[in-house]
């Protein structure tokens, strides 16, 4: 950031991109709409695209969005998805304290453990899906669900990158 | 516990603690979201419904971009080796037509046998024919998204069906699209028979696209690789004599198989009315099946 600001090639007069405090929810949405792609999937493998960009937005800032956002944003996240309703706003509200917790226990912060709390949350993640699909009647092994685990932890860095990216467009750095 | 003072501005330091107390809010309002949806699914249908009414035209769109991008790919590999691709094609015609004499003296006979039975033949009606232009996609649950609605007559409870086999049952109905319940969902048991045997089984999802069959008399394990499992018609939500699924492995005292209507190469699926209208109306609960 700071050599970035350093380095020339930015013009005067340059700066925040109009709507900049909108866009990081906007790209949540933008993200849970991806589920709409005409993809049919037998396994259900994929990570939940919402979730993965809103973790992304709060690792990488404390204030992307009031913490508050993240009840509407989950209600939007269940419509779109298709997941009972209340099931993501009770995951991103909790995510949201949580990460406030941990904003104050963290002495230092560095990509990796960035990555090791993102992939804590995704776990969180998938365990509350698991079991609140064995509330609606699918019970099933346990295992199901490391497989989408496993591919929402090596998705984050992508998501984690394009948020890296848009936060730096917003802000027109 | 909430995040650090943002310096000495007071209007900052309010403005951060009201979005704490609100985001507590917002998790206990999501609770009580949750807990209602489990408890009455059928509460927040006329919700669902409208956002299926957002979000299934943008899919259909990009289903028929897809798919002739697709179709252009494919039908230019057909003109490639399209010699070979007739002379085979005429083959099988041929027996096809063999096939199909012997098939039509069959269902003759069995009008005879039937109507010597006395056997009341309920009318299959379609309600709407549609395009399966989603799924769902990080989901435990295995849904589908498809592109007929209540506009179309469609309801919730209702089969849906592709030429080539069971897909499963509708769950949410918006005016322009409906959310279908895959056969391959774990909470999704069909009461189904053998085709070889006409032994009674019943087929349950397991969640990755195929399904779990257990026979319902416990003994020896009925099945053999290749066997084809069709609907009975019991229960009556779900019209006898379709066809589910072909066993591809043995476990101990059941198989897995491959549902024959794969959603994802159907190009279209029909919504039937349930084969006993009452079956719709007991519609099973999501909790009265949980262990």
């Amino acid at each position: 950031m700071v050599r970035s600001a350093l380095s020339s090639g930015r013009r005067i007069g340059q700066g925040p991109r109009v709507g900049a405090s909108f866009l990081p929810a906007a790209s949540v949405i933008a993200a849970s709409l991806l589920a709409m792609l005409p993809i049919v999937s037998t396994s259900g493998w994929y990570p939940d695209f919402g979730f993965l960009v809103l973790i992304g937005w709060r690792l990488l800032r404390s204030d992307p969005w009031p913490a508050w956002w993240a009840a509407p944003l989950g209600l939007a996240n269940d419509l779109i998805i298709g997941t009972p309703l209340g099931m993501s706003v009770v995951l991103w509200s909790a995510t949201m304290v949580l990460l406030d917790l941990v904003d104050r226990r963290t002495m230092w912060r560095d990509y990796w453990i960035e990555w090791a709390l993102a992939a804590l949350l995704l776990l969180l993640g998938e365990t509350f899906e698991y079991w609140v699909a064995s509330l609606t009647g699918s019970a099933g092994p346990v295992a199901a669900i490391l497989p989408p685990f496993l591919i929402a932890i090596f998705a984050f860095p992508m998501a984690a990158w394009l948020v890296a990216r848009l936060d730096r467009w917003r802000l027109g750095r | 516990m909430a995040p650090p003072r943002p310096g000495w501005s007071r209007r900052a330091q309010y403005g951060l603690f009201f979005s704490f107390v609100a985001v507590i809010a917002g998790l206990i309002i999501g609770i009580l979201l949750l807990g209602l949806s489990l408890l009455a699914p059928n509460s927040f249908q006329s919700v669902r419904g409208a956002a299926i009414d957002v979000t299934a035209p943008i899919s259909w769109a990009l289903n028929a971009v897809t798919s002739t991008a697709g179709g252009m790919i494919s039908g230019a590999g057909n003109y490639w080796d399209a010699a070979h691709q007739n002379a085979g094609l005429k083959r099988e015609r041929r027996k096809m037509l063999q096939r199909m004499i012997e098939a039509k003296a069959i269902l003759q006979e069995n009008r005879q046998l039937k109507a010597a039975l006395q056997l009341r033949e309920r009318s299959r009606t379609a309600v709407a024919a549609g395009r399966i232009v989603g799924s769902s996609l990080s989901s435990l649950r295995r849904f589908a998204v498809l592109s007929v609605g209540t506009g179309d007559g469609v309801q919730v409870g209702m089969p849906v069906r592709s030429p080539d086999g069971l897909i499963g049952r509708i769950i949410d109905a918006g005016r322009f699209g409906s959310r279908v319940l895959l056969i391959s969902d774990r909470s999704n048991i069909v009461p189904a028979r053998m085709l070889r045997t006409g032994q009674p089984v019943i087929s349950q999802g397991r969640g990755d696209g195929t399904v779990d069959l257990r026979p319902l008399e416990v003994g020896r394990n009925p099945f053999r690789r290749g066997d084809i499992v069709i609907s009975s018609g019991t229960g009556g939500l779900y019209p006898p004599l379709v066809p589910i699924a072909r066993v591809i492995r043995l476990d101990d005292d059941g198989a897995i198989a491959v549902p024959l209507a794969d959603p994802a190469n159907t190009s279209f699926a029909v919504v039937e009315a349930p084969y006993e209208p009452a079956a719709q109306a007991a519609e099973p609960q999501p909790l009265a099946e949980a262990p």
